[in-house]
């Protein structure tokens, strides 16, 4: 029985550790596969050093920690000493309060949190940004709390209450007796309520990922968007740095506890170490408030402005495979503009976001039809040609688009089409037929599937035969059947998370952009692209923008222009591969891309090219519901239920509001003492 | 007397609970209970609720599987750590911590690398001459994501509660004649209830809101309901509908951790970490 238990607790560690262990491996490979280690190198570290972003990131999680974590425990300590006085029907109203974000999913906790700011910041106080710094601090700070005060109110009670009254008979006033007597009985509750709001802070994602706005983001939730794109191994450098930091301090906290157990049952006196100990804690938190308050006064008056582009991933040049980083020779050129880069990850993502508000945005870069839409919701602002001037470089078929036919909103980006990426050692070319490809069932668990929903419905609309751009309802529900039969043969549903999966084979059919499959290609030669000429595809424009929530538009006009010099626009396709509408670029890139027949096709087959237009609201919103229904939602008939169940929901809803007030209502109990 | 004074102590910190506790949980009923584009009161939100009860049912069995394989794998580690010399315990209680401290997005991510079809475990299985295994995008591995993410919230309180027990307990059970499985079924077991039920607890309540392990680790048809909460507010442009999920999922998740503190008796159980 002990030996099995020994050998459980074994297994069970090697479980716990073996993924760490991979990310420490991957941290070593000269490769940029976590699956396939290459050979041992120390370059990732070198990388990681040299990124001075990311180290940025790590700096902002370490400054909201020790932030959030010197507030909860000032304000926790206080609190506790407060509850604990109360009579025990009141504490126990409190203490239920208190409990409500631990218990609460921290999901819920982050939604609930971001309406309010986003509700009483931009919708009552009309504030521009109101998802920010402070919002974050308080965030952090309310799910710190909890920790200390259930940390404290044991130490309160296990408490002697004559010593106070003992201090306050020998002359102490009540403030004295707290600073002399209290506080050190508490201390051991107070440090580790402290310890514990702070991992809680320094790791939290999920309610972070809420509640951040544009100035201020911690390194967990820009994890998450480098997840959402193939990840450099630079981040499991860092990964496996912070392990070591967090194991060393945990190990020799550890040591320190058990010498000072040791030394104080050998001499009964408060030896000197835990004295040094307790002026290092306060030090330390004294240094972060001030570095914060710090930040908060002068952090904002820098003297560069801060430049917010919001992008989709993987779509601007950023120094890596031999590229140009632009964002480092926009700011050479512009000593006092500091770019600050966001992403999203499709034009749905980015509408959401600007519409959720709370955000500072100075430049995006939305497509045709998502640029009609924020056109028509006035979310554009009218961008100044005069600051612009580059925009003359602009091939005139790009002017006066069907999307902004005056021209007063967007200056192109990019173009392309989106057509079906194979690999060719798994995929008979006689299957490769047309968008039905993407259905065949021989290749089920194996087929990607573009993961926003119009490009989704716009295959399905191609496959079926009908115009992109129909607004026709049963059409609509037609392509959204279409798509859930599709479902059960797709492997996921991705955006740039794509790259991985095909260059590994990890699945053999998807649709994407063209010039994203170009770079798979580069890749995994046996890759190949395919335009369904014959059923139609998407012909797109990317055009650069500027939204109204923008702080910065002369900044952002500069940026804009600068984008648009042929040199610049070259080299950047040199790293994104899409098509340029500046002519006069293709001289300053790489010839074979100029002259790809996949990046530019021939007149002849863009004609049977089509582009999305913006439908309307009604139309959009019914588009993604049905969209969620099909590729969300388990297939087995949702509709038929949903008029005889719904009135059930609204019922069953309010009884389980009413089941869970109750639950939550202290028991009737014996008093206690 | 002094008593009085020292409770306005606690005075900010109820305000501050107030308005960032409860008044947003207040903010998402209003957005539940309107309509996404006029902001006029509306049930709709909630009558659409019932399309998404299967996705809920998926995302309560799941995480009540994961807790319970926690509490079978947990039980027997924390019972073990429990009974060491103290410095071998304190050691293995921070190996227990430390991965709870370090990024859960990369951890899972390194879950892909060992499990997809191209993965480590597939590759080795592949030169070993065996047959590959679909082994990524089943519920076995969204349970599994959980069960590695959460283990430690269910060994830690019970670890908390194992070592509380008083040995002279097991002893005075052995010497009236109980064997080992006795001892443990009559004495050890419901001594750690208050350890097991808060451990459910605590497993259940992230893993049934989680968005990432499934959106990772699951296939199509394993959504949960955090992916689609996720999905209106940051893609679906629908924070009404959003909220009224979000209302749905909280619910749930205070009748059950409700259920089991009625359960679970005393309320010293819930050890926190």
């Amino acid at each position: 029985m002990k030996k099995m238990n020994q050998w459980l607790t074994v297994l069970i560690f090697v479980f716990l550790y073996i993924p760490m262990a991979v990310l420490i491996v991957a941290s070593f490979n000269t490769g940029k596969d976590i699956t396939q280690f290459e050979g041992f190198t120390f370059s990732q570290y070198a990388e990681l050093f040299r990124d001075e972003d990311l180290l940025n990131l790590l700096g902002n999680s370490v400054l909201i920690a020790l932030l959030s974590t010197a507030i909860s425990v000032a304000f926790g300590t206080l609190a506790a000493v407060g509850i604990h006085s109360m009579k025990a029907k009141m504490r126990n109203v409190v203490m239920n309060l208190t409990n409500i974000p631990m218990t609460n999913p921290d999901i819920v906790t982050g939604v609930s949190l971001s309406l309010l700011f986003v509700f009483v910041g931009s919708g009552l106080l009309g504030q521009r940004e109101s998802l920010n710094f402070g919002t974050l601090l308080i965030a952090h700070v309310t799910f710190g709390l909890p920790y200390v005060i259930l940390n404290v109110m044991p130490k309160l009670q296990q408490m002697n209450p004559a010593l106070t009254d003992a201090a306050m008979d020998l002359g102490c006033t009540p403030v004295q007796a707290f600073f002399k007597v209290i506080i050190h009985e508490i201390m051991p509750g107070i440090v580790a309520g402290g310890i514990m709001a702070f991992t809680m802070s320094l790791d939290d994602f999920v309610i972070s990922y809420f509640v951040t706005g544009s100035d201020f983001v911690t390194l967990p939730v820009e994890i998450y968007t480098y997840t959402k794109k193939p990840i450099h191994p630079k981040v499991y450098a860092m990964f496996t740095l912070l392990f070591a930091l967090i194991f060393i301090l945990v190990l020799a906290m550890n040591l320190m506890q058990i010498r000072g157990e040791k030394k104080r049952k050998s001499d009964k006196v408060d030896s000197k170490g835990v004295m040094i100990a307790r002026r290092v804690v306060a030090a330390i938190l004294a240094v972060a408030i001030a570095v914060g308050c710090g930040f908060l006064i002068f952090g904002n008056r820098r003297e560069k402005i801060t430049l917010n582009v919001k992008n989709w991933g993987m779509n601007m040049a950023d120094g890596t495979d031999d590229t140009l980083d632009l964002i480092a020779a926009f700011e050479e050129k512009y000593p006092d503009i500091d770019v600050k880069m966001s992403y999203y990850e499709s034009n749905e993502a980015l509408f959401s976001q600007l519409s959720n508000g709370g955000i500072t945005v100075d430049v995006i870069i939305p497509s045709d039809y998502m640029i009609d839409r924020m056109i028509k919701e006035n979310m554009l602002l009218e961008l100044n040609y005069d600051n612009i001037p580059n925009f003359s470089k602009v091939d005139e078929q790009f002017r006066n688009p069907a999307f902004d036919p005056e021209n007063k909103y967007t200056v192109p980006y990019t173009w392309g089409t989106v057509g079906i990426l194979y690999n060719s050692k798994y995929v008979s070319e006689e299957d490769v037929t047309g968008w039905e490809l993407l259905w065949n069932e021989k290749y089920a668990g194996k087929i990607l599937m573009i993961d926003n929903s119009r490009d989704a419905f716009g295959i399905a609309q191609y496959l079926l035969g009908y115009d992109v751009n129909t607004t026709d309802k049963a059409e609509l529900q037609a392509c959204a059947d279409k798509l859930s039969q599709q479902r059960p043969l797709v492997q996921q549903y991705v955006m740039d998370q794509i790259y991985s999966i095909m260059e590994n084979e990890e699945a053999y059919i998807a649709p994407y952009y063209a010039g994203d499959c170009m770079i798979m290609m580069e890749n995994n030669p046996d890759l190949k692209f395919y335009l369904p000429q014959e059923q139609g595809f998407n012909l797109f424009t990317d055009a650069m923008c500027i939204p109204t929530c923008c702080k910065e538009k002369d900044a952002a006009e500069k940026f804009i222009n600068f984008l648009c010099e042929p040199e610049i626009a070259g080299a950047n396709m040199d790293y994104i591969c899409y098509a340029t509408p500046i002519g006069e670029a293709k001289e300053h890139m790489e010839e074979y891309l100029a002259e790809s027949e996949i990046i530019y096709p021939e007149e002849e087959v863009l004609e049977s090219g089509t582009a999305y237009a913006y439908l309307s609201e009604e139309i959009s919103r019914y588009v993604e519901n049905l969209y969620q229904e099909a590729t969300k939602i388990s297939a087995s008939g949702s509709q038929e239920e949903e008029s005889e169940g719904s009135g059930a929901v609204v019922v069953a809803l309010a009884v389980m509001a009413v089941a869970a007030v109750l639950l939550m209502m202290p028991k009737k109990k014996k008093p206690i003492k | 007397m002094k008593r009085n004074k020292s409770v306005f102590l606690s005075v900010p910190y109820m305000v501050w609970m107030v308005i960032f506790t409860l008044i947003p949980l207040g903010v998402v009923g209003y957005y539940a209970l309107t309509d996404p584009d006029t902001g006029v009161f509306t049930f709709d939100n909630i009558k659409n609720l019932s399309m998404y009860l299967p996705v809920l049912g998926q995302s309560v069995a799941y995480s009540l599987v994961s807790a319970l394989i926690c509490l079978l794998l947990g039980y027997p580690v924390a019972y073990y750590i429990a009974h060491r010399q103290p410095l071998t315990q304190k050691i293995l209680y921070m190996l227990v911590m430390l991965p709870m401290c370090m990024s859960f997005l990369l951890r899972t991510l390194a879950w892909v690398g060992l499990l997809q079809d191209t993965g480590i475990i597939n590759n080795l299985l592949g030169s070993l001459g065996l047959a590959r295994v679909q082994l990524i995008r089943t519920p076995g591995a969204v349970i599994l994501g959980m069960v590695y993410n959460y283990l430690p919230y269910m060994i830690l309180p019970l670890y908390a509660t194992l070592v509380k027990i008083d040995n002279r307990l097991i002893e005075a059970a052995e010497d009236l004649g109980c064997t080992p499985l006795q001892t443990f079924a009559r004495v050890v077991l419901p001594l750690s209830v208050p350890g097991i039920l808060s451990g459910i607890t605590m497993v259940f309540v992230p893993a049934v809101s989680t968005f990432y392990i499934s959106q990772k680790l699951g296939g199509t048809d394993t959504v949960l309901i955090g992916d689609l909460i996720e999905r209106l507010f940051k893609q679906g442009d629908n924070p009404n509908l959003g909220a009224a999920l979000s209302l749905m999922l909280m619910l749930l998740v205070f009748i059950c951790t409700g259920i089991m503190n009625r359960f679970g008796g005393d309320e010293e159980g819930g050890v926190i970490v």
